[in-house]
């Protein structure tokens, strides 16, 4: 005879299982599903005609190239300023030879020179709802490809549960997916749950639950295909993998976080990415671009004046001044304080209410594809250590080499800890944990770079953190312009380090100056 | 059709010629860092005035002994040094140091003697008058008017970062700067912040130290 679960039990155990995507799922079966709502429409700049604007980007990200790219298309006269030798910001694509140009450790990358041996150290993912970054790519001829984000095959590691062995993701979701609808289905045969259903309700659960983990006619979970097979399946019968261990399972610490990962608004499959690497994107850009981007030009002053904006840059040397109509700026703001300016004190308050997060992404060039030996193309295994993730690259399937994601650290304190090694110690403790999900992977790494965004020259931040208080205080402070200056970028988004977040605020960047200009032709319509 | 834009053609010229000249008129004098060390500039800021967003102090009321002595102090491990993990602040600028071959800090210095002194603003609001008290015996090395004393290798306060001088003083309390063997000056200052023994004492002393201009 199967225990009875009190009901406090049955909860904390659909709780514990990672209930929220269970009780997600239900919720649709019951046609509880919320309207989806579609992004705002894309910001359309006016096209001048006879008239002239002047406009000062400061920064040649991906917000201030989209402003230059539309407003040139607008007839307005635009100069782009970027501190870096480089384009792109953030959107960095690593390649045989680049310079990662990390404050204090300059590193080169040695990467073999071919054309699938790279990694997208910066933005690597394109959800299908990033629409305006989508428009680029389509309208700028920027080829996209399948991005495996998620990838069932892959290994869930904790080092304090199954004895550290790694685990098939797939297994582990099936498995957990099984026992708590398992216990579910009892719950209701037991008719501790039935009082806001009807029997008929009752019914069409159960066989949603049945249908859930995969039980059998009885409610009860005796291992699934889902968990992929332990033998056979094609010229001799299949067997089924025996099931984990439940409270095993529960003692993992896969199904905190990590388990719906892949079900994050935008995170869910399919996603994207440029083919031959996300600085593609940059490319798109600069490639229709006629404006000047002029590098290594690191801003000196911002001075807001009356109906302009004064920037003065140095460029080899020497001191060059622009003055322009309008001054879009995404420069980071932790930085901003640091350049000479005429800015309001809350205007600079806002500014330093945002605290500059941490990021930091290690590639390893490996000899040979040895995942892909194990059934892994493309995706992420999680693990509990420092190193979080590793990924495995989806382009360059079957080729000699391949060039994979040995960290991704999103842990402030992890990523305090790490920015301090040198870049020779980070990869030597990449490979150490990585280890531990691919034993002898060390033999396989031929090189690797690491970066650290919180360290990179004229970023030092990845991604900007708002407090909700910040949030609450600061948002609509900053996102508003000062004078005839504007800040933007991922930084003034509710989507930091994504490019559709900073896409999004440039295109709030173009509205606004946009309809400036407008409402000034008209003034001057009317006093005429 | 072709009139109108050979129109616009020439509107664009003389608008091009307007912003050139405009680029060509009296640039204020901005002292820049030169090629190789613009690193400093992108945390300490435009002749470097500092910029507490990301922890960098105000080198521009520094003299260059000072500075100099502290470069070479995050070089040699006196400070912050490689593994450490007590003044992470501080490992955030050792591996700049460590960068810096002896012609660059020469440079260095020679960029930090150029650029104005500009104080600090101000954002510590402590007991001046209690703090004045407790100053007394900082004065006797870096002078009454916080100016520095480069006999007693005592650096200028005033005009520093409130923030960054309350933060060095509780380094120097919890050993996370003046513990290394070597460090004779810092060990120094490790003894003398022991008369800061309120929980207060610190922001008092910073705030007079703000009231302070050599």
């Amino acid at each position: 005879m199967p225990r009875a679960y009190s009901r406090r039990e049955f909860l904390n155990w659909i709780g514990a299982a990672g209930g929220s995507s269970a009780v997600y799922q239900a919720s649709i079966g019951l046609g509880l599903i919320p309207a989806v709502t579609l992004a705002a429409p894309m910001a359309s700049v006016t096209e001048l005609g006879s008239l002239r604007r002047s406009v000062v980007v400061l920064g040649a990200g991906l917000s201030g190239l989209a402003c230059a790219y539309e407003l040139e298309r607008a007839g307005y006269t635009c100069t782009v300023i970027e501190a870096s030798h480089r384009i792109g910001g953030r959107n960095m694509t690593l390649r045989s030879g680049d310079i990662v140009d990390e404050m204090g450790h300059r590193q080169v990358c040695e990467f073999d020179d071919h054309p699938n041996l790279y990694f997208n150290a910066g933005p690597a993912r394109i959800p299908a709802h990033h629409k305006i970054l989508l428009h680029y790519c389509k309208t700028l001829d920027v080829p996209l490809e399948v991005f495996v984000n998620e990838n069932r095959h892959a290994w869930v590691h904790d080092s304090n549960a199954f004895d550290g062995q790694p685990l098939r993701m797939r297994a582990y979701i099936a498995d957990a997916r099984g026992f708590m609808t398992e216990l579910m289905a009892k719950a209701i045969n037991q008719r501790d749950f039935d009082a806001p259903f009807t029997d008929q309700d009752a019914e069409r659960f159960f066989q949603f639950l049945r249908a859930y983990g995969d039980l059998d006619e009885k409610g009860i979970y005796q291992g699934s295909s889902r968990a992929g097979y332990q033998s056979g399946g094609m010229l001799v019968p299949a067997v089924h993998k025996t099931p984990f261990d439940f409270r095993k399972i529960l003692n993992h610490d896969f199904w905190r976080i990590k388990m719906h990962w892949a079900e994050g608004e935008d995170q869910a499959s399919p996603m994207m990415q440029a083919v031959g690497g996300n600085d593609n994107i940059v490319r798109g850009f600069t490639k229709n671009l006629k404006s000047p981007v002029i590098t290594n030009a690191p801003v000196q002053s911002i001075m807001l004046r009356d109906k302009a904006v004064d920037v003065i840059y140095n460029h080899q040397g020497i001191n060059k001044r622009i003055n322009a109509d309008y001054c879009l700026n995404c420069i980071p703001k932790h930085l901003i304080p640091g350049i000479h300016n005429n800015f309001p004190a809350d205007y600079l308050e806002a500014m330093a209410s945002v605290k500059r997060g941490k990021l930091m992404k290690i590639g390893l060039q490996m000899s040979e594809r040895f995942w892909e030996k194990q059934n892994i193309y493309g995706g992420i295994s999680w693990t509990d250590q420092k190193i979080e993730q590793i990924w495995y690259p989806t382009h360059g399937i079957h080729d000699a080499k391949g060039v994979m994601l040995g960290a991704y650290i999103f842990n402030d304190g992890t990523n305090a800890e790490y920015a301090r090694l040198t870049p020779v110690e980070r990869l030597a403790t990449a490979i150490e944990q990585g280890s531990k999900i691919h034993a002898g992977y060390g033999k396989y790494v031929e090189t690797g770079v690491s970066v650290a965004w919180h360290r990179m020259n004229y970023m030092m931040g990845c991604t900007a953190q708002w407090s909700e208080e910040a949030r609450q205080r600061w948002f609509e402070r900053l996102q508003r312009p000062e004078g005839r200056h504007y800040l933007m970028g991922d930084q003034i988004s509710f989507h930091a380090g994504w490019q559709e977040g900073a896409l999004s605020s440039a295109h709030y960047v173009l509205d606004d100056v946009n309809q400036r200009v407008q409402a000034e032709l008209k003034g001057n319509a009317t006093n005429a | 059709m072709q009139r109108t834009h050979r129109r616009a053609s020439t509107c664009w010229l003389a608008y091009l010629s307007a912003i050139l000249s405009s680029t060509a008129s009296a640039v204020p004098e901005i002292v820049a860092a030169p090629e190789g060390l613009r690193q400093c500039v992108v945390c300490h800021g435009v002749e470097l005035t500092g910029n507490r967003s990301v922890d960098a102090p105000n080198l521009s009321v520094l003299s260059t002994w000072y500075i100099e002595r502290q470069l070479l102090n995050y070089k040699r491990g006196l400070r912050a040094p490689h593994g450490s993990t007590d003044d992470l602040i501080g490992r955030e600028m050792q591996p700049m140091a460590a960068a810096l071959d002896d012609e660059s800090i020469v440079s260095v210095l020679a960029f930090a003697e150029r650029v104005p002194e500009r104080a600090a603003l101000v954002t510590m609001m402590g007991d001046v008058a209690r703090g004045a008290k407790l100053y007394t015996s900082c004065a006797a090395c870096h002078g009454v008017n916080g100016e520095g004393n480069q006999s007693l290798s005592a650096p200028r306060l005033s005009g520093q970062s409130d923030w960054y001088l309350a933060r060095q003083l509780e380094n120097y309390q919890t050993g996370a700067r003046g513990a290394e063997p070597g460090d004779i000056w810092g060990a120094q200052m490790r003894a003398s912040v022991a008369m800061l023994s309120d929980e207060d004492d610190i922001d008092h002393v910073v705030s007079y130290i703000n009231s302070l201009s050599p």
